[in-house]
């Protein structure tokens, strides 16, 4: 799993392929010239300091907003150019894991994850009730089917959001922060759910995470991101090694470094009221 | 400074009015395909209609009965206190039913459509339903919109049916007006076209207008627990003052 | 398994009340609810000149209590009057047949009903008889305009003019 077949596969075999994305939002610059690809079949973390936009990257690969500038394919569509029907399609073969697990209140566990059944196919009752099940064994809550989701821990929403995302056997699962506020035990589980997908049924992964211990037990590459570029990128292993100060101080856990602890502001001693000289 | 904020405010409200204006096509534009969500619809209808009618029902019968206390009241000062009945059903099918229905409407059931979506919102719902290729709109906005169109005027014929109860009960058992008369009077005036049919037509434009003003309020609800909940007393507010302006307008051109 | 159906049943029930309140607002409020007899009366005629404002679903009254409801008002193309129809609780079924009929007015400017003057007869009104002694409304401005009538020869007995000359010189102080 070293860094160069995984680059030679990443530019032959990529599911997902962006190039020169540039973003704006309000006044604030997300993405300026980003590249990345992600090889088919591999699980790609994303990682970088909060608020440089990891979270607007999966929003701009399922399409639900479109960038300024460049280009994101997705399996040989160009996702900025779909229309919405096409895009329709093609968010039927990704799944989506929310941070908050987005679970339909209304519905219970069991309707909530035949909810995009029901919605796109008109298969008989007994079939979705043992597709549903099947999925919701699979993340080990086949016997929670009836309860609702306000009756649901945090761990296990986001296990039910996850049948809900393989429902249809997707190409791609999207994770959005998938380790935030668990215990080590869900946390955990939720790890090895990740890790099973993508090697039984072959599911690629790309996941927003700022979990360094957990993101080295399931990643295969990860692309750091900072001020809207790509500034790091490798296998969790050798990224840690790499001597660059983006990588020295995101993986060492420096306060200080080229993401600043200060925000921008004017001069201390001058907005406190003491001139240069004044000393 | 204060007159640019003003102009800014100003502009703001005509942006919202605007935004208002191409969600209303946007949501027309889905009804077609929320036909396949009939359920949801039928669920909603249960929900603005069926929840409403106890506090509908309730209105409706003190309505009538003060109506005829008051109208007794002002009738016996010019001896035409045999008009009563005609003067609580003409006040109750053309104006006091689908207004103060909607009115109602607005506060009981539009607050919770705005909270719900809102929530819906705040809590990534909408976008789930988006990336699981289910349109949002098809599903949440239009269903509530079509409820509100369905569900309305078939509310302000119970809030009439109740305000007549109401009234008969003042006029006849308690003032002792004579049956006949209270029904000789309604009967030979009010008119099935005129009154009835018109009342309905000014409840089913309300009903449009509040779950409009409802939806379009959750959807853009700023996802925050203060979003949610200036956004809900938004709709109150646009609701009551958008029915009666509309009342107005609608009035005018009917009579 | 799922709470659909109880949605659907409560839609369902709640849309039917609904349409039961718009049938009932437009069958017993408008003029289709004239058309409704009940059961538990049988009718009587009786022909007016005139009925001033009588409406239909107006009180019968004998002695001032109420014993039924005008049902129905038409005009008789032939004879030029009108044909009112009323309906008569069956309890009251002793009425003699030479009774009369009359519209009163209740009070001034109140609402007008028909009221039954009983005669003398042995024999009793049946369903769908008709009164022969009416007794039409007695109308406000025909009152006015007999005692203008009445009155008037005395006054426009001499000439004209001078009763037009005098009258706007008599408004003038």
């Amino acid at each position: 799993m070293s860094a160069a077949p995984a680059k030679s596969e990443s530019s032959a075999d990529a599911l997902v392929r962006v190039s020169g994305l540039r973003t704006r939002i309000g006044s604030k610059t997300i993405f300026d010239g980003l590249d990345l690809g992600v090889p088919r079949g591999s699980i790609t973390a994303i990682m970088g300091p909060s608020g440089t936009g990891k979270t607007t990257l999966l929003r701009h690969l399922s399409g639900q907003l479109r960038p300024d500038a460049g280009s994101v394919v997705v399996d040989g569509e160009e996702v900025t150019n779909l229309s919405r029907a096409g895009l329709f399609a093609l968010r039927e073969r990704i799944g989506y894991l929310f941070q908050n697990s987005a679970l339909l209140t209304d519905f219970s566990v069991f309707e909530n994850v035949a909810f995009p059944l029901r919605q796109h196919t008109n298969l008989p009752e007994t079939l979705i009730r043992n597709i549903v099940l099947t999925k919701l064994q699979a993340v080990g809550l086949r016997g929670a089917a009836r309860l609702m989701p306000s009756e649901l821990s945090g761990g296990m929403a986001r296990r039910v959001a996850l049948a809900r995302a393989i429902v249809f056997d997707p190409m791609l699962i999207l994770y959005d922060e998938p380790f935030v506020g668990l215990d080590p035990i869900a946390l955990n589980q939720v790890l090895r759910l990740i890790r099973t997908l993508n090697k039984t049924l072959g599911i690629t992964s790309i996941l927003v995470a700022h979990e360094l211990a957990a993101i080295r037990q399931v990643a295969d590459r990860v692309y750091l991101i900072a001020n809207g570029k790509l500034v790091a990128q490798g296998a969790p292993d050798e990224l840690e090694h790499q001597d660059s100060p983006w990588t020295r101080q995101f993986f060492g856990g420096e306060a200080d470094g080229p993401v600043p602890f200060h925000y921008p502001a004017p001069d201390y001693a001058s907005e406190l009221g003491f001139g240069r000289g004044a000393r | 400074m204060n007159a640019n904020v003003r102009r800014n405010w100003f502009l703001q409200g005509i942006v919202s009015v605007g935004d208002c204006g191409l969600f209303f096509v946007a949501v027309l534009g889905a009804l077609p395909k929320s036909l396949r969500y009939w359920r949801e619809t039928c669920r909603q209808v249960w929900f603005v209609g069926a929840m409403s009618l106890v506090i509908v029902m309730t209105c409706g019968l003190f309505v009538g009965m003060v109506l005829a206390l008051q109208l007794y009241y002002t009738l016996s000062i010019f001896g035409g206190t045999a008009a009563l009945g005609t003067v609580v059903a003409l006040s109750l099918f053309r104006e006091l039913g689908p207004v103060i229905t909607a009115l109602l409407v607005a506060g009981r059931a539009g607050t919770a459509v705005t909270a719900e979506i809102g929530l819906m919102r705040a809590t990534d719902q909408l976008d789930a339903m988006s990336m699981m290729a289910v349109d949002p709109l098809a599903y949440v906005a239009s269903p509530r919109f079509l409820a509100g169109v369905v569900a309305m005027p078939l509310l302000a014929c119970v809030f009439n049916a109740m305000g007549i109860f109401g009234g008969h009960l003042v006029g006849v058992t308690w003032l002792g007006l004579d049956n006949g008369t209270f029904w000789g009077n309604m009967t030979a005036t009010v008119d099935l076209r005129k009154d009835i049919l018109e009342g309905l037509y000014k409840s089913i434009v309300f009903g449009g207008v509040v779950s409009l003003i409802a939806v379009f309020q959750g959807y853009t609800a700023p996802p925050t627990s203060e979003g949610v909940a200036y956004s809900t007393t938004r709709t109150v507010v646009f609701s009551s003052i958008v029915i009666l302006a509309f009342d107005f307008v609608m009035t005018t051109f009917m009579t | 398994m799922n709470p659909r159906p109880s949605y659907a049943i409560g839609t369902g029930l709640f849309i039917l009340l609904g349409f039961a309140a718009l049938a009932y607002l437009a069958t017993q409020t408008t003029s289709v609810a004239n058309g409704i007899a009940s059961s538990s009366t049988y009718t009587l005629k009786a022909r007016f000149q005139n009925i001033g404002q009588l409406k239909a679903r107006a009180p019968v009254k004998i002695a001032g209590v109420r014993i039924g409801d005008v049902q129905s008002i038409a005009l008789e193309p032939q004879r030029m009057d009108a044909l009112v129809t009323l309906s008569i609780d069956k309890q009251y079924n002793d009425i003699p047949d030479d009774s009369s009929a009359a519209i009163f007015t209740s009070g001034l400017l109140g609402d007008q009903y028909v009221g039954i003057e009983p005669g003398g007869s042995p024999t009793f009104l049946k369903n769908g008889d008709e009164m022969v002694l009416t007794q039409s409304a007695m109308s406000i401005e025909n009152l006015i305009g007999k005692f203008l009538v009445n009155g008037g020869p005395k006054s426009s007995g001499s000439d004209s003019a001078p009763a037009s000359s005098a009258a706007p010189a008599s408004g003038k102080p």
